[in-house]
């Protein structure tokens, strides 16, 4: 009787075992997974591909005789899900600096976007006791710092639709502008739309 | 008898097509909003569309015009053609090569939704990432399902 049910045992462990989805790394190179309701990284992509490719068509980067220092602005990510924003910046920054065009600066940035606290934490010591235990000439010198030209900011929306009894429509916006600290002039603006349609009971968060 | 009436139809259809009315090619009409045709005449239709799908009509591209902009940087714009009465929904990757030949790695390189319209034209545009690229080379798939 026992050997019967273990048997039995054994048999429906094995079974269950191979009803088990295998874990499986993403191709993140040839991807052919299917679409989701909620933003994916190929989303990220596409929507920072085509900003930075549409950023360095426009021709306003260009700044005669040298490069642009830009700063990170506020990114609202206004969403239901939570979307660290730098998803989407890392990327647009990235390939900005790479083109040769901008430099990007550490020492300020607008909301959550990141800054660099060792260039304060480096002064506040020079400007401490603990300053003298450093060769003065290899301390960072008042007013060295860069004020950033132009500033990077933007949106990420997302809207709901019921599309029929049992589809709905997500919408997301990306919106990016670029600003010129010292005008105040928008310089570029553009967006991304990536619309997605799919089971009502899927959720977008 | 059938068969002699499927022959009469498709005669009747590539000579309806032949004898379609020239218009201005820079603008696309569709089937359904164009005036009467044998695309949209509802006896040939059908034998028009299965020869289409039988001799599998697809995107046709017409040239690729790459120019280097005001700042050095390269832009490409693919022009094209959809010879299928459906749009048709594809991926499609741009990579840029430097003068070496070598691929420039890129975030822009990535693949990218696009939609042909039906029996229309198409337009694919993309910008070199640094002033480096002088080619390009671009790869096609269908959306994953």
């Amino acid at each position: 009787m026992i050997k019967k049910l273990l048997t039995i045992v054994l048999f429906a462990s094995i079974t269950l075992i191979g009803c088990t989805a295998p874990t499986e790394n993403i191709d993140t190179i040839n991807d052919q997974g299917k679409a989701v309701m909620q933003l994916d990284y190929r989303d990220f992509e596409r929507a920072a591909s085509q900003m930075v490719q549409s950023l360095i068509a426009s021709g306003q980067l260009k700044k005669e005789g040298g490069r642009y220092v830009v700063a990170s602005g506020r990114i609202v990510n206004d969403t239901m899900q939570r979307v660290d924003t730098d998803q989407l910046m890392v990327k647009i920054e990235k390939e900005l600096m790479n083109s040769g065009l901008v430099v990007m600066t550490s020492a300020v940035s607008g909301g959550t976007s990141p800054t660099d606290s060792m260039v304060y934490d480096v002064r506040d010591i020079r400007d401490s006791e603990k300053g003298s235990e450093f060769k003065q000439d290899t301390l960072q010198q008042k007013g060295q710092l860069i004020a950033p030209e132009l500033s990077m900011s933007g949106k990420i929306i997302q809207r709901n639709i019921r599309y029929d009894n049992n589809k709905q429509q997500v919408e997301y916006y990306f919106q990016l502008q670029l600003a010129n600290l010292g005008t105040g002039l928008r310089y570029w603006q553009d967006e991304t739309i990536i619309g997605k349609r799919g089971d009502r009971k899927n959720v977008p968060w | 008898m059938r068969l002699t009436l499927n022959i009469l139809l498709l005669t009747a259809a590539i000579g309806l097509w032949g004898c379609q009315q020239q218009q201005d090619k820079r603008i696309n009409m569709a089937s359904d909003v164009a005036s009467d045709n044998a695309l949209v005449n509802i006896v040939t239709k059908p034998v028009v569309y299965s020869f289409s799908w039988i001799t599998g009509e697809g995107l046709e591209i017409d040239k690729a015009v790459t120019y280097v902009n005001k700042d050095g940087f390269m832009e490409l714009e693919i022009q094209g053609h959809n010879r299928a009465f459906n749009p048709i929904r594809f991926e499609y990757k741009v990579e840029w090569l430097d003068g070496a030949g070598l691929t420039i790695a890129s975030s822009t390189s990535k693949w990218l939704t696009y939609s042909a319209a039906a029996k229309g034209p198409f337009v694919i545009k993309a910008v070199a990432p640094k002033t480096t690229a002088v080619d390009f080379r671009m790869n096609t798939r269908k959306i994953p399902k």
